[in-house]
């Protein structure tokens, strides 16, 4: 093909810029820009050295991060905003991304692309041109191109867009760092812009796919409104052609201008289908095959073929791309047709296999994996794995390990050691039972929580959650969520406080609410102790097969939830937003990345266990074994401060089985942290002191439950404040409690009456479930006539059959 | 036919796009314009989601957006 004249964009853009030369110290940031999951974060890391989370779905970052960062002898403000795929927005986090770029337009946007979807990212990058920002490109994920045999022609690119374009791939350090000070020394040397330079700069562009849209006439509609709104007109223009609600709601527009656009016909479309038409035209060959590249690198210019990266390369090609940049006129939708039919029609063999818009079929993994049949029971394998991995040989058995060499290493040598000095039996008391037995013990657990990150980790980051949300949705869509909320709600495995904030990139109000209130009820990290040490006293044999259970009961009660509030609360009732998520590759876990997300959630861990749980712990220790009038109370028949306050709560709790001040006080310590429920167990005798009497087991099961489903921690609380409102917090916080309370007193309750009438017991439960399955059936037949398959707002297929 | 009624495993090319709102503004900004090909990779358990490829990445549609989307033969 002919690669020699390569789709050509302008630089005059450069000219206007010389002209434009005021001083040369203005703003000086790096805004990070670019879809979800392309890796905006990753290079932020790499360049500030941060350690922001990252991960392989999209929608990670939801807020604004920035860091100063010395780069290429300079100081520059770097800031990292959530992915968007358009400036017009849906959620909040995008709103956050589309608010920076609109209202500050100083420094460089750099504008990161993921390579694979390159044209769907370019996407932003027109609208970003248009908006008249600073753009340079920086295309990521290089080296998974590299891999597939194919080159991507940086150089090419760049000439047709007329912005630098850099490759690289955020995984390589060198490669970002290379990135962001070829970035930093083009915003240097290049001249400061003018305050009111955004239209200047967008027309300098000159995007010539725009001369299609009846900008003009809009644009003398709308000029004057967008002046007042401190916009750039002819962007504002595109936004109202567009359909943009925030930017046609800022600008205020009259009934009668509105009514004159509506006129124009499906502008929404046609500004779309301008822009991907006017990127397949620029895309077209700068993915090639390895060896066609060479050949046509090698014709088109000196430079060197990878990447294009210093400002000087771009001025030196300056002259080059002028003498081509007639190609695009104002017929640019014509070229782009030609080009298409003169392709298709010479090579369409060939064409079609090296168009960077060859369907990506399903690998052999997703077809397993994405099995209409196979998806769910994987699933639930692949979390009954981790739980086994986790709860079962590995992890109890170093858990168990520690134990014994915490008891011979600290215990036994620091009680003898103490006896033997003669120091006070309280002192004794409180440094080896509350911190060495409490603090010590739950550092035990410290490998089972490093595993659970390890498995939760690698299921992010290998793309996996992303499929969970896809096969997830039609059963979410039922109780009112969507398969978006299944992040978060998996991220609550591990810290409900921090999964809670991952449902900003939720669309719908109302379900994003709901979702954060139903977060909690997922069992987390800090209360996989309490299960483990339990278990262990109890049930020896069953204990993973109990917790597997525990974690399904409080998946379970969200989902009923979210059921009851979308079935029976109107006002919770999700609204109708639809559904499109995007499927990131299957990618194999850097073991760099996992191990450094694994320890930050330990390092967080051991943080918490080393101030908060050490202070509640000694607090609650001391309340336990003091009295009042006393002292030190232990082995002696006073009651100690706990015992005495633990006496007026006990009796509420006896419905449930532990009804004793030992067990009541663990959970009130639990109210601020979940491992000090363990903690307290542990320093006030072990689980075996805790729960005694004929129904021990019982009782224990019943505790276990009260703590799966009981409020959430304090920090929890807090966040769920922060994204949804007091009111909602309030509401988790009841139903919470009141929830763990009615499952604790009602298995408790079935348990007894089980062991005291079996035959009458099972007759009840039977009669129970023909009566709720005739109730069912009868409800569905009530309501059959008015549902439809589709379950769509407007559902077409409904109104075709009503018309025939 | 819209997307919905797609056979699986199949090449189409899109000739409109229906509804309105945020929803179409999603489909057009993630690239689902009249024209481009597209292929359905299958279709989720319990009436869920729509998977296409479309421009090279794997797109997950629920019912009620695919129900928008008026495929023809390439």
């Amino acid at each position: 093909m002919s690669g020699t004249t390569a789709p050509a964009g302008n630089f005059c853009a450069r000219g206007a810029h010389k002209a434009a030369r005021t001083d040369g110290g203005a703003n000086k940031t790096l805004v990070l820009t670019g879809n979800p999951n392309a890796g905006k974060t990753s290079v932020f890391n790499r360049v500030t050295r941060s350690n922001e989370k990252v991960s392989n779905w999209h929608g990670v970052t939801v807020e604004m991060k920035s860091k100063r960062a010395a780069i290429a002898g300079g100081v520059f403000d770097v800031v990292d905003l959530p992915g968007l795929y358009s400036l017009t927005v849906y959620s909040p986090d995008e709103e956050v991304s589309r608010d920076r770029l609109l209202s500050r337009r100083d420094g460089l946007v750099i504008n990161v692309c993921e390579v694979n979807n390159l044209s769907r990212n370019l996407y932003l990058t027109l609208q970003l041109m248009e908006l008249g920002a600073d753009v340079f490109v920086a295309v990521n994920m290089i080296d998974e191109l590299t891999k597939r045999g194919k080159k991507f022609n940086a150089e090419r690119l760049s000439r047709a867009l007329g912005v630098p374009v850099f490759a690289m791939s955020a995984k390589n350090k060198p490669e970002s760092d290379a990135m962001i000070k070829a970035a930093a020394e083009y915003l240097s040397k290049r001249p400061a812009r003018q305050k009111s330079g955004g239209a200047a700069r967008a027309r300098a562009y000159r995007l010539p796919y725009l001369d299609a849209l009846p900008l003009k006439r809009v644009a003398a509609l709308t000029a004057a409104a967008a002046a007042k709104a401190g916009l750039n007109p002819e962007f504002a223009a595109i936004k109202v052609l567009e359909g943009d609600g925030f930017i046609i709601g800022s600008l205020n527009l009259s009934a009668a201008v509105l009514n004159e656009i509506d006129a124009l016909g499906d502008t929404r479309h046609a500004v779309a289908a301008a822009r991907f038409s006017y990127i397949d035209a620029i895309t077209d060959g700068v993915i090639t095959d390895a060896e066609k590249f060479e050949k046509s690198a090698g014709k088109c210019s000196p430079y060197q073929p990878r990447y294009l990266s210093a400002p000087e390369r771009i001025e030196s090609g300056q002259n080059a791309v002028l003498a081509s940049g007639k190609e695009w006129g104002s017929d640019g939708q014509q070229l782009t047709c030609r080009r298409r039919a003169r392709t298709s029609r010479t090579q369409p063999r060939r064409r079609v296999k090296r168009s960077p818009y060859q369907p990506r079929y399903l690998s052999a993994l997703d077809r397993i994996v994405l099995n209409k049949y196979l998806a769910l029971p994987i699933f639930l394998l692949v979390m009954a794995a981790v739980f086994a991995l986790t709860f079962g040989l590995v992890g109890s058995l170093s858990s168990r390990l520690l134990r014994i060499l915490m008891q011979n290493a600290l215990y036994d040598p620091i009680l003898n050691g103490l006896t033997a000095a003669g120091v006070p039996l309280w002192i004794r008391a409180l440094l080896c039972d509350g911190v060495i037995l409490g603090v010590g013990g739950i550092l035990t657990f410290l490998p089972q929580i490093a595993l659970l990150f390890l498995c939760l980790s690698f299921l992010e980051d290998s793309g996996y959650v992303s499929r969970v949300a896809y096969m997830t949705d039609g059963l979410f869509r039922r109780v009112g969520l969507s398969g978006r909320s299944c992040f978060t709600i998996l991220m609550g495995l591990g810290c409900a406080a921090t999964a809670v904030m991952t449902a900003r990139g939720l669309e719908d109000e109302t379900m994003r609410k709901k979702t954060v209130l139903l977060t909690p009820f997922m069992s987390c990290s800090a209360r996989l102790p309490v299960y483990s040490v339990i278990c262990a006293a109890f049930f020896a044999s069953g204990s993973v097969l109990i917790i597997f259970g525990l974690y399904l009961l409080g998946a379970a009660a969200a989902i009923a939830f979210a059921a009851l509030f979308e079935k029976c609360f109107k006002r919770l009732k999700s609204g109708k937003q639809s559904f499109i998520m995007e499927l990131p590759p299957y990618r194999l876990p850097g073991a760099g990345r996992v191990g450094a997300l694994v320890w930050q959630n330990v390092k967080t861990f051991l943080i918490r266990v080393a101030t908060v749980i050490f202070a509640l712990n000694v607090i609650v220790w001391v309340l336990s074994n003091f009295s009042f009038t006393r002292g030190y109370v232990c082995g002696t028949d006073y009651k100690s401060i706990f015992e005495t306050l633990g006496a007026f709560l006990a009796p509420l709790f006896s419905p449930l089985g532990f009804g004793s001040w030992r067990a009541v006080t663990a959970l009130m310590g639990g109210l601020i942290a979940k491992e000090v429920v363990i903690t307290s167990i542990e320093s006030l005798g072990g689980a075996a002191a805790v729960f005694t009497g004929v129904h021990a087991k019982e009782a224990a099961l019943s505790f276990m439950i009260f703590t799966l489903l009981y409020t959430p921690c304090v920090a929890t609380l807090a966040a769920v404040k922060r994204e949804a409102g007091t009111k909602w917090m309030l509401l988790s916080l009841s139903l919470q409690s009141c929830t763990a309370y009615a499952a604790a007193a009602v298995f408790y309750g079935a348990c007894r009456a089980f062991s005291a009438s079996p035959g009458l017991f099972i007759g009840a439960i039977i009669f129970g479930a023909v009566a709720l399955f005739t109730a069912t059936v009868a409800v569905r037949a009530l309501k059959r006539g008015a549902s439809c398959p589709y379950l769509c707002a407007d559902c077409p297929h409904k109104k075709g059959s009503a018309g025939e | 036919m819209t997307l919905l009624d797609a056979a699986p495993q199949t090449h189409y090319v899109i000739r409109s796009i229906a509804g309105e709102g945020f929803a179409r503004r999603r489909l057009l900004d993630m690239g689902f314009v009249k024209k481009s090909r597209i292929f359905v990779a299958g279709r989720a358990p319990f009436c869920g989601a729509v998977l296409v490829s479309l421009r090279g990445s794997l797109i997950a549609l629920r019912a009620d957006a695919a129900a928008t989307i008026e495929l023809g033969a390439v």
